[in-house]
Formats: structure tokens, sequence, C-alpha cells
């Protein structure tokens, strides 16, 4: 079904109801000429008829006349006269021509009698003509005209044949008379009848225009209604200019600008156009152009309403007669737009330029330089312990610290200088028409301002910061490039021990080259399934029992070679190749348990340990991640440890509750907790009571000096008592000689691992050596 | 009643007849009507009718047009005019007891007339009508 249109324009409705009009006054006209003519024509028959048959009157008297003459030895012609009667009262009835009289008048052609009265009158007429002539012929011959047989049903009573001839040519008179009589009546009927029928034409065709015009009428009702309601509900303020001014204004001028529509006539309109605004407006309304303008207009509270205006020259539309300016409040989409530009060039935290907008500034600044040749610096600064900082007392207290040293920095270098966050703990400054002994200047600046300490949640921090100084005395030069340089001279200045800047020298930039090298190579090692694991035995010091594995990570890298954890893993760390790789390990270590639980003769209660990275624990997951690790393999919990670093169990935020939260679930669950280098960070005591952990490990820093050194003998010995006293069990860690496994029994220390037992080997070994501890197993008992 | 006999029966049948053909039938008024029928060129008008009111319905069968003129009659003819068609009603005027106007064929009129008793003459007086044969006679009782 064709759906019906919500509105026909009114050019399309108006042009078919006019030509709907005319066709209508076309039709009926036509009609009615049509009918007149047939009237007409059938109205000149109709005379001919009457005339003819008034003559037949006379023509009956003049017959017998005629036969009296002709009787009376006159000159006469009856027979030509009753000829002619016959042949008329033919004509009259059937059509045809009826002849000419004596030439007084012509032939006049006749139409068959129609109506059923008149031809049983004619047809009587012509019986009357024939006995009439019969008659007359019988008078003349004189023949008894009594004989005569008559056709028309008379009953002559008279005897007489002149009288009977007379009565005739009366009879015939009287029939022709009233045969002409009531053709006239009919004719009479004829032109009522036509009278009517053009008056039901006039009528109706009259009827159906008005009908038309008044479907016109309403349609150009509806239209002006539709568009009055379009225009005043609209939310677009419609304006009209002529040469006085404003001469016309939607009614949405008052919900737009609380202004009335009175307000705006005239020139009073250009009080509220803001007056940058007004020369292109004037334009506007003088010729119609541009056709798209803004201009500000104050509302009722004198605040600026931004107006996207299309303009139109409708001066040459004779319903119009002005500039029409459709506009629409663009305010709100205008600062929106505004708001994202900046957002899309500023870091949300600090309200700093980002690293885009950096850029933009680096390359003006550039161009200028090249110009007219003037130095320029960028140099790239770096928190020095920021990520302790946000691990320990969480990110909001980190977002604050960047926020203060934000403007810390803002107040050091110059209002007309470029300060940017890139990111992180990351922060870029452009110096124009600086050297570099004055953005060395600057950069020493920089950093005693940062090592003034800065209040945040409670604690007062000293930061230090490593500054990295790209110098450009001038001419061309890319912006990557200098970015680059400042970044190479920032990296320098950590590797140089922090708290300082570095000038970019072309040397530190194969240096970069190394580091980006590694990490590009470590995410192809990931992919490539370089990693591996090794797996360290954990001794039993009571038993010499192999009671468990720590799992470690190896890169064996096809261009490297072997790449030691410590170089590795800090990239991997600050990449966020350590989510992967975590996962990695944890799979890795399910998997070779399951299989030792399969293949070896496992001792009770081993448990192969896991490194878990603070970041893998800050970022979540690791609960799921481990349970699933668990039961893709079938391994139960309590063959699982998972080892974490102090500060990644004290760090605050949501983060660290994210981590204790996966923690405990995973404790209870039954996967075992290891504190790792347990005495190196800053929990206190009171917080390692309320964690879920097992097992205590002394870092290998104080377990090396057990021997020789009392300190830490005694700090060894204290914190394997601080395990027991928790009821937690204590590890030592790197054992390498058997003085220190000596010191580490009489402390009491449960377990312990270092290359005096095994180096970390892989599968395979660890396969051999339970074999061999299972069979010194064996013949222990055996002995015993 | 007994419809057993045959000639009973007969007679009623017959006098039904004869009713329902009759050009003379009475009103409710007691006004008797009858139907004459006038066509060319004759008269046919019941030959009796009672004295007092009389509604005579004149029926003109053409193809003619015909009038009727109702007038006592008198010891002689009814006298012409010269023209020798046509009676001359002047003469006639004191014993004319109505008539109607000429009608068109296929017309009914009515004539209301109260007759006296004694013989009466219908006849038209369009040219030659009379003469023709258009006449007939009525007497009244």
């Amino acid at each position: 079904m064709r759906r019906r249109q919500a509105f026909r324009p009114f050019a399309t409705r108006g042009r078919r109801t006019i030509v709907g009009i005319l066709a209508t006054f076309a039709l009926f006209s036509a009609m009615t000429v049509t009918v007149s003519i047939w009237a007409t024509s059938g109205s000149q028959h109709r005379a001919a008829v009457l005339e003819v048959a008034a003559r037949q009157r006379t023509l009956a008297e003049r017959y017998v006349q005629e036969v009296l003459l002709a009787r009376a030895g006159a000159q006469a012609d009856p027979a030509q006269t009753g000829r002619l009667l016959a042949r008329s009262a033919d004509s009259l009835l059937n059509g045809g021509v009826a002849p000419a009289v004596d030439g007084d008048d012509d032939e006049t052609p006749l139409p068959r009698a129609d109506g059923g009265m008149v031809r049983a009158q004619l047809r009587q007429e012509r019986r009357l003509v024939h006995d009439l002539t019969a008659t007359g012929d019988a008078v003349l011959a004189g023949r008894p005209t009594t004989s005569i047989k008559l056709t028309a049903d008379e009953r002559l009573s008279v005897r007489d044949p002149v009288q009977r001839l007379r009565v005739l040519a009366a009879l015939t008179s009287n029939v022709s008379l009233n045969a002409a009589h009531t053709i006239g009546a009919e004719d009479d009927r004829h032109i009522t009848r036509l009278i009517v029928i053009e008056l039901v034409l006039g009528a109706v065709g009259l009827l159906s225009s008005l009908l038309l015009a008044f479907g016109l009428i309403a349609a150009t009702r509806r239209q002006t209604a539709h568009f009055r309601s379009l225009v005043t509900s609209s939310t677009d303020l419609v304006l009209v200019f002529g040469d006085g001014g404003c001469r016309y204004a939607s009614e949405s001028v008052a919900k737009m600008l609380g202004h009335t529509e009175e307000d705006l006539f005239g020139e009073g309109f250009a009080r509220f156009v803001h007056e940058d605004d007004l020369p292109s407006l004037r334009a506007a309304c003088a010729h119609g152009e541009p056709h798209e303008i803004v201009v500000r207009l104050a509302n009722e509270f004198h605040e600026w309403r931004q107006l996207e205006a299309h303009v139109t020259d409708l001066r040459d539309d004779r319903q119009i007669r002005g500039i029409v300016l459709n506009a629409r409040d663009v305010t709100e989409r205008l600062r929106l737009e505004e708001e994202l530009t900046h957002q899309a060039f500023h870091d949300g935290l600090t309200a700093l330029p980002n690293r885009a907008l950096f850029r933009d500034r680096l390359d003006h600044a550039l161009a200028r330089s090249q110009r007219s040749p003037e130095p320029l610096a960028v140099l790239l600064l770096d928190l020095d312990g920021f990520k302790q900082v946000n691990d320990s007392l969480g990110h909001d207290a980190g977002d604050q610290l960047l926020k203060k040293v934000a403007t810390r920095l803002a107040e050091v270098i110059r209002p007309t200088d470029t300060l940017a966050r890139f990111g992180g703990d990351e922060f870029a400054m452009l110096l124009e028409e600086t050297a570099e002994p004055q953005a060395v200047a600057a950069a020493s600046r920089l950093l005693r301002s940062l090592s003034e300490p800065i209040r945040i949640a409670g604690h007062d921090l000293a930061l230090g910061g490593s500054i990295g100084i790209a110098a450009h005395a001038g001419g061309s030069a890319g912006s990557e490039e200098l970015i680059r340089h400042a970044d190479v001279a920032m990296y320098a200045a950590k590797e140089a021990g922090r708290g300082r800047y570095e000038v970019f020298r072309y040397e530190m930039a194969r240096e970069l080259g190394e580091l980006l090298g590694l990490e590009h190579e470590l995410r192809l090692g990931l992919q490539r399934g370089e990693f591996t694991l090794h797996y360290q035995p954990e001794i039993a010091l009571d038993t010499a029992a192999m009671v468990g594995v720590e799992a470690l990570l190896r890169w064996h890298s096809p261009t490297r070679g072997s790449v030691p954890p410590a170089e590795f893993i800090p990239i991997a760390e600050a990449t966020g190749l350590i989510i992967p790789l975590g996962e990695f390990v944890v799979h890795e270590a399910c998997a070779q348990t399951a299989r030792w639980r399969l293949t070896a003769d496992l001792p009770d209660g081993f448990v192969t340990w896991v490194n878990l990275s603070g970041k893998q624990l800050s970022t979540g997951g690791v609960s799921v991640l481990v349970r699933e690790a668990l039961a893709a393999v079938g391994l139960p919990p309590g063959f699982l440890g998972l080892e974490v670093t102090e500060t990644a169990l004290v760090q605050e935020g949501h983060a660290g509750e994210r981590a204790r939260a996966d923690l405990q679930e995973l404790h209870r669950l039954g996967v075992h907790i290891a504190v790792d280098d347990f005495g190196t960070g800053f929990s206190s005591l009171g917080q390692l009571r309320s964690f879920p952990v097992d097992m205590i490990k002394v870092d290998r820093s104080f377990v090396q000096g057990i021997e020789h050194d009392t300190k830490d003998a005694a700090i060894t010995a204290n914190l394997v008592s601080l395990a027991h006293a928790l009821g937690l069990l204590a590890i030592a860690e790197g054992i390498e000689s058997d003085g220190q496994l000596t010191s580490l029994r009489e402390l009491g220390c449960d377990l312990a691992q270092g290359f005096l037992f095994a180096r970390p080997a892989p599968p395979a070994e660890i396969d051999r050596l339970l074999a061999e501890h299972a069979a010194k197993d064996e013949r222990r008992e055996a002995a015993a | 009643m007994d419809l057993r006999h045959p000639l009973l029966a007969l007679a009623l049948v017959l006098l039904a007849f004869a009713g329902c053909g009759s050009s003379r039938r009475s009103t409710k008024s007691g006004q008797t009507v009858l139907r004459v029928t006038e066509r060319d060129f004759q008269i046919k008008a019941p030959k009796r009718v009672q004295s007092g009111d009389v509604l005579l319905s004149v029926r003109n069968r053409g193809p003619d047009g015909h009038e009727l003129i109702v007038v006592r009659e008198q010891r002689f003819k009814l006298p012409l005019r010269r023209d020798g068609t046509t009676v001359d009603e002047d003469r006639l005027e004191p014993v004319i007891a109505g008539a109607l106007e000429p009608g068109s064929p296929n017309s009914t009129r009515k004539l209301r007339l109260h007759l006296a008793p004694g013989r009466y003459v219908l006849f038209c007086n369009m040219s030659g009508h009379y003469l023709g044969g258009m006449h007939a006679r009525l007497v009244v009782g």
C-alpha cells in the first residue's frame, strides 16, 4: 500500500486543483455548447416541420377551390395541388424533401417524425389527404363520391360532393394544424428540457468548481498553518530583514534569547549583536551574502549566545521581499567543540598541553627558528621514585603529586615557555630563544625545585628527576628528532644515577637503540616462544628433602643468546610485557607440576613457587589467572605457591586492595603465599600479621653475610624468629656455602635454596633430582 | 346462496361483467359518471342516463384533438355555420348544457353537468368533425 504523504507541497496540490477547476469548467462548457447546438439543430428542424405542417391547411383549402374551379371549367390544376399535399404529408411522416409550393418557398428537407402522437396525427393526415384527393378526383370525374372508400375512419353524413370535399379538407386542415401544434408543444418541451439540462450542467459545474476551489482554499490554509506552525514552533530563529532593519522575528526568539519580537524590530536588532559581528551581519542583511554566518547575540542576561545563521536572499520573492536569516543557537555545540579540542590537546590530570600540542608548538617554534635562527631547547623530565609513591601511597596520591609537580615546574620556567605532560611521570618543556647554557641552568633550577619536599597524603616527599636536554642552535630540525634526543639524554641521566640532567650527545643514541631493540626482541620472543622456565629446588633443612621448586623465567634470544632476567624484567615491567610473561609463567609452572605429579614421585607438601610482579598484582586478574591455570591441568591448589614482593603486598589504594583480595581468595583456595625479599621494604610487622602469608623468604643479601657479619646474622635470626612467631615458615635463599647452611640450621630456618643444593635447572634435571631424592628417601626408610 | 343452478350463476357473471364494463357508474355523492370516449371520428357514450348531476369523463384517443359540446336536442338538425363544416354554436346557445375545450390526444377531461330529463346530443365541433361522424345521442330519464 502506498504510504500517504503527511503533507503535499502546495505547488503540486495547488496546480492540480486549478487544473481541475479549469478542466471542470471546460467540460461543462463543452457539454452545454453541445446540448445547445443539438437543441438548436432540433429546433431548426422542428421549425421547418411546423412550417410545412401549417402549409398543409392552405394546400387543402386551395385544393378544394381548384377542384371547384376546374369543375366549373376554369383553369386550375387540383391534381398538382393534391400531389403536393400527398408528398408533403408523406415527407412530414417519413422524412425527406417537402416540395416547394408555387415557387414561394424552397424545397424543405424534413426529418422523420418522431414521437408516437405526432406520427399518429401525421398518418391520419396522410389518410385524410388520400380521402380528400380521391373525393376531389370523383367530383372532377362526375362520379358519385359516396362510393369512395374512406380510409381515415370518417363517417360523413353529408351526401353533397362539394360539402363532402369541404368537410374532408377541414378534417385535413384540422389534423395538420393539430400535428403542428403537437410538434410545437414537443418543441417547447425540448426547450424546457434543454433549459433544465443546461441549468443542471451549470449547477453541477459550478458546484464542482466551488468544491475544488474550497478544497484549494482549505489546502492553502492548511499549508499556511503548517508553515506558520513550523516557523513558530521551531527552535530555530527566523528573522527577516528589509530596508528598515529587522522586519520579522519568529516566536522562538523569546525561548532562545529571552527578548520579545518587538525588541528586535527595526534597527533595535543591532543593539544585541556583538560589535565584532556587526559588519558581517550588515553585509548579510544588505546583500544576502555570505550564506552562512555565525553571530553573537546577547540574551536577556547579557550573555553572548552564538547563532549560526543561514542567509537566504528572498528580496525577489513577492511574498517575502527581504533577506531571511534562519538561525540556531550553537553556543553549546561550539563550547563542546572547544572542550573536545582542549581535551584532544591537553592532559586531563594537569591540564597541561599533551604530546600532540607540544609537538605542534615545537613545530611552530622550529619554523620560526628556521626563519630567524634563534636557539631553542627541549627538556624531558622523568620523576625519580614516582613509581614507589604510586605503589605505596596509591594512585590518588600519585595523581596529586603529578599536579603539584606540574605547578612547581610551571613556576620555574617562563610563562612563554611550553610545559607539557607526555603521560605517566614524564614532563616536557619547550624553551624558546634559549641556548644550551640557559637550558642547563633551567634544568638545574627544575631539579632544585623538585628536591624541595612536597606534602602528599600526610607524607613529605622529596622527589628527584632525570632531565634530558636537547638544545637546538637554530636552523632546520625536526620536532620528533629533538624530542627523541631529549629522551635519549633523559635515559642517560637515569643511567648516570638519576637526580641529574644530561645534554644530548650523539653517542647516547646508540645506547638508546640498544634498549629499544631489546624491547622489540622481547615482544618477538614472547610470540616465538623463546621463554622457558627453570626450576631451583628448595630443601627442607631438617630432612634435606626437596620440598619444592622456585620457577625462574629464562629467555634464550636467537640473536642475543641467554639474556639475564635482570636485563629484560625491568623492560618487561616498563612496557607492560610483564603481564603476558607472568601469565606464561603461571600456566607453564602449573602444567609442569601436573606432569611431575604423573611422572615423578613428588614428596609430600611439594610446592612449585611462582614469582608475581607488583604490576601483575595491581593490574588485577591474578585470581582468575591462577584458577584457570590450575583448572586447565587439574592441579590441586596446594601444589602451587605465589611469591610476592613486600611492596606489592602493602601498596595502598584500589590496586593494593585488589591485590590483597586476590591473594586472600587464592589463599583460601589452598594456594601458598610467600613474601619475597622480606626485610627490604617498608611494611610494618602489624600489616604482615593480617596478610594471607605462609612463608617468609629471607633476602639473599642477609644470608650471604650471615657467617661473617653479625648484623646480617642478627637480622636473619630475627626474621626467622619473626616468621615462627607468626606461625610462618622461613626460607633462606642464596645459600652457597656449608657455613651459611650450618648457621641457618642453628637459627632454625625451615627451608633453603641456593647453589649449594642446586642451580636453577630445566624440568628434565628436576626429574632426575626428584628421582634421586626419592631413592635417598627409600634407602633412608630401608635403613630405618 | 345456491350457486348450483347453472342459469343463476351465468346470470350473475354476466351482471358482473356488465357492471365492470359499463360506461356509467355512480360516485359516493350520488353523482353519475359517464365515460365518454372520443376518437377520429366518432364518440362513444352511454345511450341513457338518469337526470341530475352527471360527471362526464371524456377521454380523447386521438389521433386528432377533439372538443365536446353537450346540447339538448331540438326538433331540427343542428344548424351549421356558413362554412358548411362546423355547427353554429351561437344559435345553439340556449340549449348548450356544457362544453369542453379541445383536448389533446390521450388526455382525459371532466365535464360536470346537471342534466334535466330529455334528449341530448354530444358532438365535437372541430372543423368538419361533426359532419365527419363525431356525434352521439344521450337520453336523460
